[in-house]
């Protein structure tokens, strides 16, 4: 029962494969041409981490693919947290790539990234410690074998990389649970009077979303045993109208959509009202703004264009108008009714009445709020 | 030729240059160190050995009849230049600086636009848009991201160990193997000229008969001074090269400096990232990254942020982790800023902020001997004293000026300007101090002596007194935090005339404005910025740039004050209606009809939302004195507000926002009168009743003779026609009119 098996359909049709399956060839290539220090137990070298997740070219003239489109100083922070044996922390906004990231380095680093813990609300304690078989319990009394280890204690036992997606939503007294575990790398099983020990090349990679509301914030000391590197909303204009143009044609086929293409000139307005509310500040930099209290995430602006196309296919011409994005935008913007209000509000009469071409945004913006 | 020529290229202000520079300057033991400075400011060179002098400090060659014609020569005591003068100084060598004098260009240029000793050579460090960077062209070469990196790793960031010339040496080879690719540098066409003068000095000194002379240069201008290059380039073509230069005669003088202006934000074209941090290296050679993710810790406490010893030790570990990633000995500036931010401040990168200004730019303010020569602005101050007729004297005088005067005009300007810049000269009467509308001012003067020392701090900001009012109000403009501090300033700028700041002024207010959430600061700010726009042309200054500002600030308030309105306890209401009272008065006297517009349309919303009564009773009190609404409007919502069966403190409330404080308006408003009269008369017996606690409330705060004058209009104007205005009746009766006429005679004296 140490092995988690993995049952359904033959990897073909599966929905989505693991990263190190996906990726093995890259990997396999990057462990040949690496001949620099590898840390305990690490699959790669932290260079060769790093390549994995930047990209690039190998002397052997493979190409990796870039996994992380963004800076690379950032990649090397993780990377060289993870090797002084110090548990990293991703923090970001949806659709910064903090899953995706912390998949990957899992993958590079110990070939596997299924060892995961998702954060809920109703994340238990035995998610992050170790549960019982009861039946066995009952019949055998507390024994090793009636033991049911969770990833973490896998990734002890196998010194492995353990993920702990968004830890900020798992309950405070939960998340004190990685205490012990991270600064005394021991997890006790006082049932059996036992510590099951970290072997070397264990360690914790946690995602979070500190912005969002309903989020528990970490206690100092958990926050204290965490190196952690926050990961930026894309840093062009031009990144991230890509980033949503693509992933809404991908969730357009996926919801079978029939309007076609949208418009890049919708898409772009878009980011460009969020670009600035998120930032404070005005495209070209001369005016400030006050910022609403929503994350603004590049993921919402996917949804509110989204939202658009449906409203333009069902009800519409199937042309994505201003009309369409525009109560799903405010929606997103407006989510304190009074303060968010008065931000965006301002936002229209000194920003949005004042631009080019952006009369039918700013009327069908007045309309809705 | 006699003299062995050693040069010895550096990178300005670079610790690690600076470090190899004494290294092989007590290696070669020179007899005379000649700096790449400019010439003409050798005389005042002794100083940098005086007891008193603190860098960072600028060495200030300027025109003494142009005195905003200038250079400065900014020295850290990392700079190289500055330890190789002292060392040669100390030593009793000779010291010499032998660059061309700015002066002697074609053309001079501006300050800090690229004057620097680093300004004017083509700096190693720095790029330059019209060809690759000769460190860049290098640092490819050896197989590095960018120049920078390559050169602190290095020499900056390098621990010594190994022969000090040696590495010149090779600096010099490089910068060959550069110069012959790239060309001279294309941005600065004197290059040729100044390394001719340069040439020429350093012949000049073996000459004199000097054994061993050391050349301290910015790195790429070494290849061009070597004894080679000497016998390459005679000296006749360089005499050449030098004839028909322009001379001017100039003054040179040392005044302090500051690491914020050292550094690259503040402009200064070969300013430095990081001052703080090259300090830092320059005080520690080994342990560098512990002593300095300790200063950063004991900053973070010091600011009430958490920093535990513990959380040093990892931000140490991982800097030197992430340095080993990339490939180098030890973690440099970069690393140590990432591990602090991920580790000290979990990602958080405001408390970088503070880290930023406190240590990698510093705080440090340099400090010059009280003998230094003195500085522009002090010429220029003692030349406007002397045309604008200002004696200087330490006891008190009064001076009053017409403002309608050109020449008293001018020296309230010179006065408000002082006062900019932190010299109170002069203290405007108390009664003065508010509204630019008048054209009468009050001034008493008084010279302390301390005004001599803050004359020289202000030294740095610019070489006249207009120029540095300016540059200073611009930096408090950038630093400023909050509204009324900017409003504040833009009012002393209109007063002072300080060509430039105001545009700069009102951009900030305008960025602040914006981000500021308590719309009552924005409200607190526009009053003032009206009473410019009113009354600044009186003085002739550029009043018309507040506008837009106005305008702006009037947009946020329509937009933010509904919501303030909220949820007001007594207090803040009354407050509340304070600014509004103070806002409408500020936009009535413009008198504009696209400001009141959109403001009175946002009052009849105040008047009827669901908020404080003193609030909703003061909006429709101002609408009804625009006559932006009805007088039947008004009437009807007084009667609704204090209607039966309503809460009365909300009715009292509203009553208090209609007529508070307007005692004096009842008498002679007939309007209000009538609206107010109507209503009361319109009560039955038993509403009024009710009714009246809660309207003495109101009208008890009025005073005495008001209430009996309100009394007895609301008498006569009952008898007359409702609302006629106060007119006297035609009933005339001679017998009573008699009995008064012997008291008249008697007052007045028996009239013939």
């Amino acid at each position: 029962m140490s092995k988690q098996a993995t049952t359904g359909a033959d990897s073909g049709s599966r929905l989505r494969d693991t990263a190190e399956r996906q990726h093995a060839g890259e990997l396999e290539a990057l462990a040949r041409v690496d001949d620099r220090a590898r840390p305990a137990r690490w699959r790669l070298s932290p260079w060769a981490v790093v390549t994995y997740l930047m990209g690039g070219k190998l002397k052997d003239g493979t190409v990796i693919t870039p996994k992380y489109v963004g800076n690379q100083r950032l990649i090397e922070i993780a990377v060289a947290t993870l090797a002084t044996d110090r548990a990293l922390l991703l923090l970001g906004v949806p659709g910064t790539a903090k899953s995706w990231v912390s998949e990957h380095l899992a993958a590079a680093i110990s070939g596997d990234s299924t060892l995961m813990v998702q954060g809920t609300a109703g994340t238990p304690e035995e998610a992050i410690r170790y549960g019982w078989n009861y039946a066995l319990l009952l019949a055998k009394g507390p024994s090793r074998e009636a033991l049911v280890s969770s990833p973490v204690m896998r990734g002890m036992t196998e010194g492995k990389i353990v993920r702990v997606e968004e830890l900020t939503r798992v309950p405070s007294d939960v998340q004190d649970t990685l205490i012990t575990i991270l600064s005394e790398k021991t997890l006790p099983v006082p049932e059996l009077n036992e510590e099951v020990r970290a072997v070397k090349g264990f360690n914790i990679i946690a995602t979070a979303n500190d912005r969002d509301k309903g989020v528990n914030e970490l206690s100092s000391a958990l926050k204290r045993r965490f190196n952690t590197v926050v990961l930026p909303v894309p840093e062009t204009m031009e990144e991230e109208v890509g980033i949503v143009q693509r992933r809404v044609a991908q969730m357009g086929r996926a919801l079978d959509l029939p309007g076609e293409t949208p418009a890049v000139e919708e898409i772009r307005r878009v980011v460009t009202v969020f670009r600035e509310l998120r930032e404070g500040k005005t495209a070209d930099g001369k005016s400030k703004l006050k910022q609403p209290s929503s994350t603004l995430s590049t993921a919402e602006a996917i949804s509110v264009i989204t939202n658009g196309i449906a409203l333009a296919t069902h009800f519409g011409d199937g042309k994505l108008k201003a009309g369409d994005v525009a109560s799903g935008m405010i929606g997103a913007i407006v989510k304190d009714p009074v303060l968010d209000r008065v931000v965006m509000q301002e936002y229209l009469e000194t920003v949005v009445k004042e631009r080019d071409g952006w009369k039918d945004l700013y009327r069908a913006c007045k309309e809705v709020l | 030729m006699g003299g062995a020529v050693t040069v010895l290229g550096v990178r300005h202000h670079g610790p690690g240059s600076a470090r190899m520079v004494i290294r092989a300057l007590d290696a070669v033991e020179p007899t005379a160190v000649l700096i790449e400075g400019p010439a003409d400011a050798t005389d005042v060179l002794a100083l940098a050995v005086h007891e008193d002098m603190e860098p960072p400090v600028a060495l200030l060659v300027y025109d003494p009849e142009r005195p905003d014609n200038s250079a400065y020569y900014p020295f850290a005591r990392f700079s190289p230049e500055w330890q190789a003068l002292r060392w040669a100084l100390k030593g009793g060598r000779l010291a010499r600086f032998i660059d061309l004098p700015p002066s002697h260009r074609p053309a001079l240029k501006r300050p800090e636009a690229g004057t620097g000793p680093a300004g004017t050579a083509p700096e190693p460090g720095a790029a330059t848009e019209h060809r690759p960077d000769p460190l860049d062209a290098l640092a490819a070469g050896a197989g590095y991201g960018d120049g920078e990196a390559w050169w602190s790793q290095l020499i900056e960031e390098r621990r010594g160990g190994e022969d000090p010339v040696g590495l010149f040496d090779a600096i010099r080879h490089a910068m060959e193997a550069a110069r012959t690719d790239l060309g001279p540098t294309p941005h600065d066409p004197s290059e040729p000229i100044r390394e001719a003068f340069m040439r020429r000095s350093i012949r000049a000194a073996i000459r004199e008969g000097h054994e061993r002379i050391a050349v301290v240069c910015g790195a790429w201008h070494a290849p061009a001074l070597t004894a080679d290059a000497l016998t390459r380039t005679t000296a006749k073509r360089d005499d050449e090269a030098l004839r028909g230069l322009l001379r001017r005669k100039t003054e040179a003088t040392w005044i302090p400096w500051t690491y914020e202006r050292l550094s690259a934000y503040s402009g200064y074209g070969a300013g430095i990232a990081s001052p703080g941090w090259y300090d830092h290296l320059w005080d520690h050679g080994d342990r560098r990254s512990e002593r300095w993710m300790t200063r950063v810790a004991r900053l973070m406490r010091r600011e009430g942020l958490e920093a535990s010893p513990a959380s040093v030790i990892e931000s140490v570990r991982l800097a030197d982790s992430i340095a080993a990633l990339r490939g180098r000995t030890l973690p440099t500036l970069h690393e140590l800023e990432e591990a602090t931010l991920s580790v000290l401040c979990h990602g958080n990168p405001l408390p970088m902020r503070v880290i930023e200004r406190e240590l990698i730019v510093g705080a440090r303010l340099g400090k010059v001997p009280g003998d230094a020569p003195t500085v522009p602005l002090q010429r220029d101050l003692a030349a406007l004293q002397k045309s604008l007729r200002l004696k200087v004297s330490a006891s008190e005088m009064v001076l009053d000026l017409d403002l309608r005067k050109d020449f008293d005009l001018s020296r309230s300007r010179l006065l408000h300007r002082l006062a900019i810049l932190g010299i109170h000269w002069g203290t405007l009467r108390d009664d003065q101090r508010q509204g630019a509308s008048t054209f009468h001012e009050v001034w008493t003067l008084q010279w302390h002596p301390e005004f001599a020392v803050n004359i020289i701090e202000a030294a740095r900001w610019g070489n006249t007194v207009a120029e540095a009012a300016g540059a200073y109000t611009a930096d408090r403009a950038r630093r400023a935090e909050d509204l009324e501090e900017l409003t504040g300033l833009l009012e002393h700028v209109m007063l002072a005339d300080v060509a430039g700041a105001v545009a700069a002024l009102i951009a900030q207010i305008g960025s602040l404005s914006a981000v500021i959430s308590d719309v009552r600061h924005v409200m607190v700010a526009l009053p003032p910025l009206a009473r410019i726009m009113r009354y600044g042309n009186v003085r002739g200054t550029e009043a018309g740039l507040v506008e837009p500002a106005v305008a702006g600030l009037l947009a946020r308030v329509c937009a933010g004050l509904l919501p303030a309105c909220g949820s007001l306890d007594d207090e803040a209401a009354g407050e509340m209606r304070n600014e509004i009272d103070s806002v409408h008065a500020a936009l009535c006297t413009l008198d504009r009809a696209d400001f009141l517009d959109p403001w009175t349309q946002h009052l009849r919303k105040l008047g009827d939302a669901d908020i404080h009564g003193l609030i909703r009773g003061r909006a429709w009190r101002h609408l009804l004195d625009t006559g932006a609404a009805p007088a039947e409007d008004a009437a009807v919502r007084l009667s609704l507000a204090l209607s039966r069966g309503g809460d009365p403190a909300k009715a009292a409330a509203w009553l208090e926002g209609f007529l508070g404080g307007s005692g004096m308006v009842l008498v002679h408003d007939a309007r209000l009168l009538s609206v107010v009269d109507d209503w009361v008369c319109s009560l039955s017996r038993e509403t009024f009743e009710q009714i009246c606690p809660i309207a003495r409330r109101t009208f008890a705060t009025f005073e005495n003779p008001e209430r009996r004058q309100i009394g007895q209009r609301l008498a006569r104007g009952s008898a007359g026609a409702p609302g006629a205005g106060g007119g006297a009746t035609d009933d005339y009766e001679p017998a009573r009119g008699a009995l008064v006429e012997p008291v008249l005679r008697m007052i007045l004296g028996e009239l013939p």
